[in-house]
């Protein structure tokens, strides 16, 4: 059987890897990360596109029993009342993408062996986080909007809609994503995942003014509100959505930009999804 | 011809060293080589090739990927190894056509070269038909196709591929062999695990086997062979239950070693051949038919683990 083999002993190297560099593009990296984030976000694309009309079935679910809750067990409330409460629902809504949805894909994939697949591949780990993150958007924005237009036709609050609320939103999730993709990639089973971001989301959600005021929590809540990013996230969805871009929106939304950095630095420096120790 | 891959020393151990993936592996693979790993389910092989890709870290040794630690270049190993794992598919919502052009492009290629490249992959897995079929749909062997075809796709410099025949029936096996050889001949250098040892030794130069996480021989298919070349096979398929009580008879032939609920089998010298045949129609023994015929890359492999002294380490995964 050996003398059948293909000798390729006297095969030139230069030419081998001209062969196989052969249809390569020739970019940049900054090119390359583009075309390769626009890629995965494609193949992130594939999972909901079959499963679309659940995704807005299910978005939809989220802000109707807010509305019931609201009809139910709200008396006469003041607009400010709405207001908070709706606001503070959209954002739950982010935050459950950003950090919960996140963190159980993220090891849901890792424990079923996919990233395999990714980690094999020569493709940015912050890219496919962010394609990851992109489908995770698609799929709660229709729940944002379902609920501003029910905070607007049911209740009669009047939200002023800027580009200001881009930033802010986008600000928002990745702010909590950090968190959401560090417990999915660190959690030893999916479990613990699951337990663990039950346990930080409702932390961050009820225990920061998200759907209170800050002077409705406990002394100690309201310093320790201050290192998480869901008390600027409040603050400033709440504003911009109520009266458009101000200074305390921006000032906001920068803590939000700076939560959101320290989310990247945390994933590019300690998430290795290549090498498991 | 370059070094693709020196192994120095490779340990892998879990729970404190309790248990032991590899121990001390060593080997060598040149630019061009086709090696074959060898061995039984649970001796190592995957938790190896992982290493070699980057996904795992030794616990001590080395890996060297062209001359540098593959942990320190991880992003060089993914733009340059192509690696085919048992892992379940990531793809299952792609459709087959996606998976492989999606990948093709993850791997740098043009869209024209991506689309060329997918079309004619579809074309030599015979899966034209199905290429708007989503991959969760499709059949196991199937969906093995088109995962080794994101392998093939993008002509990576080097292929690992574990166990790429599984689920396949005989003519896809074929079908991967010759590909696996056509991408060899273009210089790519393919690291393989398998099972299918027979297969194999068709395709392979070298053979690496591993048992117990230790590399037991390495060495070109035809100086393995030399080991057992003055020996012959004598395979017996005897009654039902009986294959332990025909082993110890016929102890005096050799080591038998059990292939199948009623199947055992062993090396004996060439020149005694004729003594065992002989002995067999002698012995009324349950014995339904017997064979008696040269050793092939199997039964190299059998030779050798058998030669091996179990570890002394308490447990081995």
């Amino acid at each position: 059987m050996e003398q059948l083999k293909p000798s390729i002993q006297s095969q030139n190297t230069q030419l081998q890897e001209a062969v196989i560099l052969q249809g390569h593009e020739q970019q940049s990296l900054i090119q390359r990360r583009i075309t390769e984030w626009l890629i995965l976000a494609r193949i992130q694309f594939t999972i909901i596109r079959e499963a679309w009309v659940w995704i807005f079935i299910m978005a939809c679910m989220f802000p109707l029993t807010t509305l019931l809750f609201l009809k139910f067990f709200t008396v006469d409330p003041t607009p400010a009342v709405m207001t908070r409460i709706i606001t503070g629902n959209m954002l739950f809504g982010l935050i459950v993408m950003g950090l919960n949805s996140m963190a159980q894909e993220i090891s849901w994939q890792k424990h079923q062996g996919h990233f395999t697949y990714y980690s094999s591949l020569p493709i940015a780990k912050v890219n496919f986080i962010f394609a990851n993150l992109l489908r995770g958007l698609i799929m709660s924005v229709p729940s944002f909007i379902i609920l501003a237009m029910i905070g607007q036709l049911a209740y009669g609050i009047q939200f002023h809609y800027s580009w200001g609320l881009v930033p802010v939103l986008l600000l928002t999730v990745f702010s909590v994503v950090g968190a959401g993709v560090l417990i999915g990639f660190w959690s030893p089973n999916h479990q613990l995942t699951n337990m663990l971001v039950q346990a930080l989301m409702m932390f961050i959600s009820f225990l920061t003014p998200v759907m209170v005021d800050m002077d409705q929590l406990p002394a100690i809540l309201q310093w320790s509100a201050y290192i998480f990013p869901t008390t600027y996230a409040a603050a400033a969805m709440r504003e911009v959505l109520i009266s458009g871009w101000s200074g305390s929106v921006a000032w906001n939304t920068f803590a939000l930009l700076l939560f959101s950095l320290i989310s990247i630095i945390l994933i590019l420096k300690k998430v290795d999804w290549r090498v498991d120790k | 011809m370059e070094m693709i891959y020196q192994l120095e020393h490779v340990n892998k151990t879990y729970k404190k060293g309790k248990v032991v993936a590899n121990q001390d592996i060593s080997l060598d693979i040149q630019q061009g080589e086709i090696l074959g790993l060898l061995g039984p389910n649970g001796a190592g092989k995957s938790t190896l090739i992982k290493q070699m890709v980057g996904h795992l870290a030794p616990s001590s040794g080395t890996v060297r990927y062209r001359g540098a630690s593959v942990q320190t270049q991880t992003k060089r190993v993914a733009q340059e190894v192509a690696y085919y794992s048992q892992e379940p598919h990531a793809l299952t919502s792609l459709k087959t056509w996606e998976a492989l052009y999606f990948t093709g492009r993850l791997r740098g290629l043009t869209k024209e070269s991506a689309r060329k490249q997918t079309e004619e992959l579809l074309e030599r897995f015979g899966m034209q038909d199905l290429r708007h079929k989503l991959l969760k749909n499709v059949s196991g062997g199937q969906k093995r196709l088109i995962g080794i075809g994101t392998c093939l796709i993008g002509y990576s410099p080097v292929m690992i591929l574990d166990e790429p025949t599984n689920e396949l029936d005989p003519k896809k096996r074929r079908l991967v062999w010759d590909l696996i050889q056509e991408r060899n001949r273009q210089g790519v250098t393919v690291i393989l695990v398998t099972h299918n040892v027979l297969e194999a030794e068709q395709v392979v130069d070298k053979v690496a086997v591993v048992n117990h996480g230790r590399l037991l021989a390495i060495d070109h298919v035809s100086v393995l062979k030399q080991r057992v070349d003055q020996r012959m096979k004598l395979e017996i398929t005897t009654s039902l239950g009986e294959s332990e009580h025909v082993s110890q008879c016929l102890s005096a032939l050799g080591q038998w070693t059990q292939i199948g609920e009623n199947r055992i089998r062993t090396l004996i010298e060439k020149q005694d051949a004729s003594y065992a045949i002989e002995f067999l129609s002698k012995h009324h023994l349950p014995i339904q038919e017997y064979s008696l015929v040269p050793p092939n890359l199997e039964d190299v492999y059998f030779h050798i683990d058998d030669e091996q002294h179990k570890p002394d380490q308490a447990e081995v995964v």
